[in-house]
């Protein structure tokens, strides 16, 4: 009798094949995209989506063309932040058009369209079991935004992630190794352990980490034009990979992130000099391993599903 | 999942995938050797779980007209609200669009932009769209709408 690998093809229902379609439109729709770098941490709270729209104004003062896709579905900041609620996903003839920030800065957010008030929703008869499928629902639809949104000629896209360590390792095996990993963390050991575990557990993969950030390394006193001490940790963070900067807390980057009016990059005060730091250290690091160098060089996302 | 008929040693085919029935599908197979059928039923767990690949099952001919996403979206958006309604190819004609309070109407070019939007978002980028146009005074999106739209939001 013949086993499940004798026989080619599945009888028709096309299943294997539409995935590897999908994943296949994903890469045209990104090969204008030059480097994909996935903002996590494991840890939440330690401010990720912040640096990653911060980030992402500082390359972009540097003339680059950014893009950032909030992928956390669940608890979508992006848009608030950016200044793009309630901005329209407009169709072109071929691909959907993709927001942007005043600056110029590409955002594809839930929170564009989903009110804060409204949870993201799935209808399913399968509900109150969603732990066994919710997880592919929105990997699928995060491949289906890829695909759709027209990503154009970029020098980076940004994934702001959202947290947990098991998450983030799932996100590395959807992007794939094209995909480099910058990590966020703060000066707190309970941060550094989970970052910690991060790392391991994408070590593990082939997604090039290229380093963390620490994020609210002390914090931006206007009045006193200095940066005070807002953890009582010990400096080494003790992270087995390269730091790219600290970068201090700012109210009022913070307040501007609430209003959705994103400080331009001021490079006059500690922040602006951070950020543009971290910038250079990641254009650096990426530049040093160009991902041609580092993985198979195709611009495919994940690997083919065995059949 | 694939399907072998025993006494034949053979592979069998899908033949038909009956629309969703309080969260299962009836998918039929029949082996080309012998003409001996079966059907595949599933509970609404199998259901969900391949519904979430963002796949459809069911001939590829049935829905070459749209395209993968073309028949999902016309399948999702039926107003059936069965959540599965994505999976199967969309009948031929006779395409119910959901009910609108006020009426704002999509040229077929426009029509064929909005399925380029991922099947899941679409509906609220319907909304969003024609709140565009009623704001400005239009009671038909066309694809000079959706341009002045990509303009206004500096896209």
């Amino acid at each position: 009798m013949k086993s499940y690998h004798d026989i080619v093809g599945d009888g028709g229902s096309r299943v294997l094949e539409q995935v590897v379609e999908q994943r296949a439109r994903i890469t045209d729709g990104l090969a204008g995209v030059r480097h994909l770098v996935a903002v996590g941490s494991g840890k939440g709270g330690v401010g990720k989506s912040t640096l990653t729209l911060h980030l992402a104004g500082a390359l972009r003062a540097r003339g680059l063309r950014i893009a950032i896709v909030d992928a956390d579905f669940n608890g979508p900041s992006q848009a608030r932040m950016a200044g793009v609620q309630g901005a329209l996903f407009v169709p072109g003839t071929q691909k959907v058009a993709l927001p942007r920030t005043s600056n110029g800065i590409g955002v594809f957010s839930m929170g564009s369209l989903i009110p804060e008030s409204e949870a993201l929703d799935f209808e399913s008869a399968a509900q109150g079991e969603s732990h066994t499928w919710r997880a592919t629902r929105e990997f699928a639809l995060l491949g289906e935004i890829l695909r759709s949104f027209d990503w154009g000629e970029l020098d980076l896209l940004l994934f702001d992630l959202p947290p947990g360590a098991e998450r983030t390792v799932q996100y590395a095996d959807f992007l794939g190794p094209r995909t480099s990993f910058l990590l966020v963390t703060i000066p707190s050991e309970v941060a550094r352990g989970v970052v910690a575990r991060s790392v391991a557990a994408l070590s593990k993969g082939s997604n090039r980490l290229l380093g963390y950030v620490e994020n609210m390394s002390g914090y931006y006193c206007r009045d006193c034009d200095a940066i005070k001490p807002l953890f009582n940790s010990p400096g080494a963070s003790g992270l087995p990979i390269p730091c790219l900067g600290t970068v201090p807390f700012d109210p009022e980057l913070a307040r501007h992130c609430d209003r959705g009016t994103p400080l331009a990059p001021r490079p006059d005060t500690p922040v602006g000099r951070a950020l543009d730091h971290v910038a250079q250290q990641l254009l650096d690091s990426l530049d040093r391993t160009p991902f041609s160098a580092h993985g198979s060089g195709e611009l495919r996302l994940g690997k083919e599903p065995s059949r | 999942m694939k399907f072998l008929c025993v006494p034949c040693d053979s592979p069998m085919k899908l033949q038909s995938v009956a629309p969703p029935e309080r969260g299962s599908l009836s998918v039929v197979y029949s082996c080309p050797e012998c003409g001996y059928e079966m059907a595949m039923l599933t509970n609404a767990y199998e259901t969900q779980v391949v519904q979430s690949l963002g796949v459809r099952i069911g001939p590829a001919e049935a829905s070459a007209e749209a395209g993968p996403a073309g028949a999902a979206a016309k399948a999702g958006e039926s107003g059936t609200k069965c959540p599965f309604g994505a999976m199967i190819p969309a009948p031929a004609g006779g395409e119910a669009r959901p009910e609108e309070p006020v009426a704002v109407q999509w040229t077929s070019g426009a029509e064929a932009r909005l399925a380029n939007i991922p099947e899941f978002v679409r509906p609220m980028a319907r909304t969003g769209i024609e709140r565009f146009a009623r704001e400005r005074g239009a009671q038909e999106v066309d694809e000079a709408i959706l341009d002045a739209a990509r303009e206004f939001f500096g896209m």
